[in-house]
């Protein structure tokens, strides 16, 4: 159904803010008409249009799970000027969201399978939603092991650290590994870049998906481990980051060959990214 | 087809009343450039032209629009939404530049979303089409189907024959319109225009100078995104001013960004947008997933001869030969097409 006001942003009110690391925050954010957060239907692996006015509109995924909650969390780098306004916010300030939009995990197609995260840095945002969402009360038994393997370049740019450290170990039937890429005084954990430390882990690909986010070098190094393990390309799910406008396919930019990020993605296979233009 | 015949003496008294009636946007000069925009009297319409320097999508997709205005303090966030479109009259629009419109109605109308703005202009329109009377040496919209008294797309087509215009009535939206003005339509048989008209299409389509063959042209870019033909000609020639996507009825990239009016006051604004400035795929953090003018010269000929068609089963060009007249060094479509076609006979 064409939603009538696509364009339009729903307001809503910060009602929590993290400080990831120096540059990265998680807003909390509820709607403040609730019913549509009662029709929003978000889930795991969706974006949304981030209505900073006076600045415009910025792509953000949806970090939180749905199962988490009436309320939706965006983690954001401090990159340009919208999310340099943004991260000037304080609690209880509003501004608008739109979505949610793309495509999703194919998390149906998951069901009974082992799930392997990979993230570097500041994108485990987002894979985090579909985290959450397999180890959610509602969808647990769907899911076999969940192992999170996470790297950050050090201790203080590493995000989510309660979620890593506390949170989801603590989960029954989780794995979670976390490295920094250089040895620090402070950490007594594994170091080393991840493509290393996945090699290191070594998940077999039996009835097991890989799900990897992170910056664009540490996938093209960590994809042939993957393959090394024997995983094929339909096993590996990754999710793309592309300048957007409108999010709904007709601004034009988004584009990798005939397919536009924001409606046929964000969220492919590499098997379906074998067969696009090599252009993101 | 049903058809009705309008006397030239007839033509400004109707297009008075439709001023009155509707707001009329019809192609009018300014200084040297032809372009569409509303007038309130037949006398300003300007309809000695063969192809408009700027095409009437701007009807539909304004070149700027608003999409609302805020009040927004940081604590408080008011939206008001602009009023929805007006009924309007497209005269005189070419069978290119209305058949331009069918190519965007699956962008704006398809899919999985919609847009207000688009489809409440594209219902409270009626399009106007005129036959063309003349070739252009850039025309080539028999290439992909088209023609010069091809009323595809359009509610009424005009075709100039002598003294008279004859009218096909194309969809109920173009006989609600006569039955409303029937004052200025004659009743008299059309039979003998009809035939007219078909001699007149037969013999422009004869005066066609640019050739092109699509021979294979599809079936290589869909087997060859790295072809060696897009590291040459032509994107060494291109400077990036983005005229081509300007003057292009059938682009329709935009940009989304906020105006402020005031302290707390501002406009969210969308105007077109081009594929190839460099800003317009560049990210926040810096990377450019087309950074080079190869890169956004080869997204524009795969986007019209490729990628549309792969979603839309449309072609993206109806030929009218803006960009080729445009251009300010020279780059041609139609040779490109005949390249390519080339390139996949030696292939």
């Amino acid at each position: 159904m064409p939603n009538p006001t696509a364009l339009t942003p729903y307001p809503v009110t910060i009602t929590k803010i993290v400080d990831e690391t120096s540059d990265v925050k998680t807003f909390t954010v509820e709607f403040d008409d609730p019913e549509v957060m009662d029709n929003f239907g978000n889930k795991p692996g969706q974006v949304c249009m981030l209505s900073v006015f006076g600045e415009g509109e910025s792509t953000i995924s949806i970090t939180s799970s749905p199962t988490r909650g009436k309320f939706l969390e965006f983690t954001v780098k401090r990159v340009g000027r919208l999310t340099e306004v943004l991260h000037q916010m304080e609690v209880g300030q509003k501004f608008g969201v739109r979505g949610p939009y793309g495509n999703w995990f194919p998390y149906e197609a998951m069901k009974g399978k082992d799930l392997f995260f990979v993230g570097g840095g500041f994108a485990l945002a987002p894979i985090r939603s579909l985290i959450d969402f397999a180890l959610s009360d509602q969808y647990r038994s769907d899911y076999g092991k969940v192992e999170v393997l996470y790297g950050a370049r050090s201790v203080d740019d590493m995000c989510f650290k309660g979620d890593l450290a506390e949170r989801w170990p603590k989960l029954h039937n989780t794995g979670i590994y976390t490295t920094i890429d250089r040895p620090q005084d402070d950490w007594k954990g594994h170091v080393g870049f991840v493509p290393n430390y996945v090699e290191e882990v070594a998940p077999s690909p039996k009835n097991k998906v890989a799900i990897i986010a992170g910056p664009p070098i540490m996938i093209k190094f960590t994809l042939p481990v993957f393959a090394k393990l024997g995983f094929k390309d339909e096993q590996i799910i990754t999710t793309l980051e592309m300048r957007m406008k409108c999010c709904l396919g007709k601004c034009g930019r988004c584009n990798i060959g005939s397919k536009f990020v924001c409606v046929d993605g964000p969220v492919f296979s590499q098997a379906e990214l074998k067969g696009m233009p090599k252009e993101y | 087809m049903k058809a009705k015949i309008v006397n030239k003496g007839q033509l400004s008294g109707l297009l008075d009343k439709l001023a009155k009636d509707y707001d009329l946007v019809a192609p009018v000069k300014e200084e040297t450039i032809t372009l569409f925009k509303k007038i309130s009297s037949a006398q300003d319409a300007f309809l000695d032209y063969t192809n408009s320097d700027v095409s009437p999508k701007g009807c539909f997709l304004p070149q700027s629009e608003k999409i609302f205005s805020y009040t927004y303090t940081g604590d408080s966030l008011e939206i008001v939404k602009p009023e929805s479109a007006k009924k309007t009259v497209l005269f005189g629009a070419r069978p290119c530049d209305i058949k331009a419109i069918t190519t965007l109605d699956p962008v704006f109308e398809g899919e999985k979303f919609g847009d207000e703005f688009y489809s409440s202009k594209r219902e409270n329109t009626v399009i106007i089409g005129l036959s063309c009377s003349k070739v252009l040496s850039t025309c080539f919209c028999y290439a992909f189907g088209g023609g010069p008294c091809d009323g595809t797309g359009s509610d009424l087509l005009f075709t100039e024959i002598g003294d008279k215009y004859y009218v096909e009535i194309n969809t109920d939206k173009g006989q609600a319109l006569v039955d409303a003005n029937s004052q200025f339509f004659s009743s008299e048989s059309t039979d003998q225009l009809a035939k007219d008209k078909e001699e007149l299409a037969k013999k422009l389509a004869g005066e066609f100078v640019k050739k092109v063959d699509l021979t294979g042209v599809k079936e290589l870019l869909d087997s060859d995104f790295e072809l060696a033909y897009w590291d040459e000609d032509p994107y060494k020639k291109c400077i990036g001013c983005g005229t081509c996507t300007y003057v292009c009825p059938t682009c329709h990239c935009f940009d989304i960004f906020d105006f402020t009016t005031g302290d707390i006051t501002g406009d969210r604004i969308r105007c077109w947008d081009s594929c190839m400035y460099p800003e317009y795929t560049l990210m926040a953090g810096g990377h450019n997933p087309r950074p080079t003018r190869k890169e956004r010269i080869r997204n524009r000929f795969m986007h019209k001869l490729k990628y549309h068609l792969d979603r839309y089963n449309m072609v993206g060009c109806v030929g009218c030969g803006r960009c080729i007249r445009k251009c300010p060094v020279n780059i041609d479509i139609t040779k490109i097409i005949n390249d390519l076609k080339e390139v996949a006979q030696n292939a």
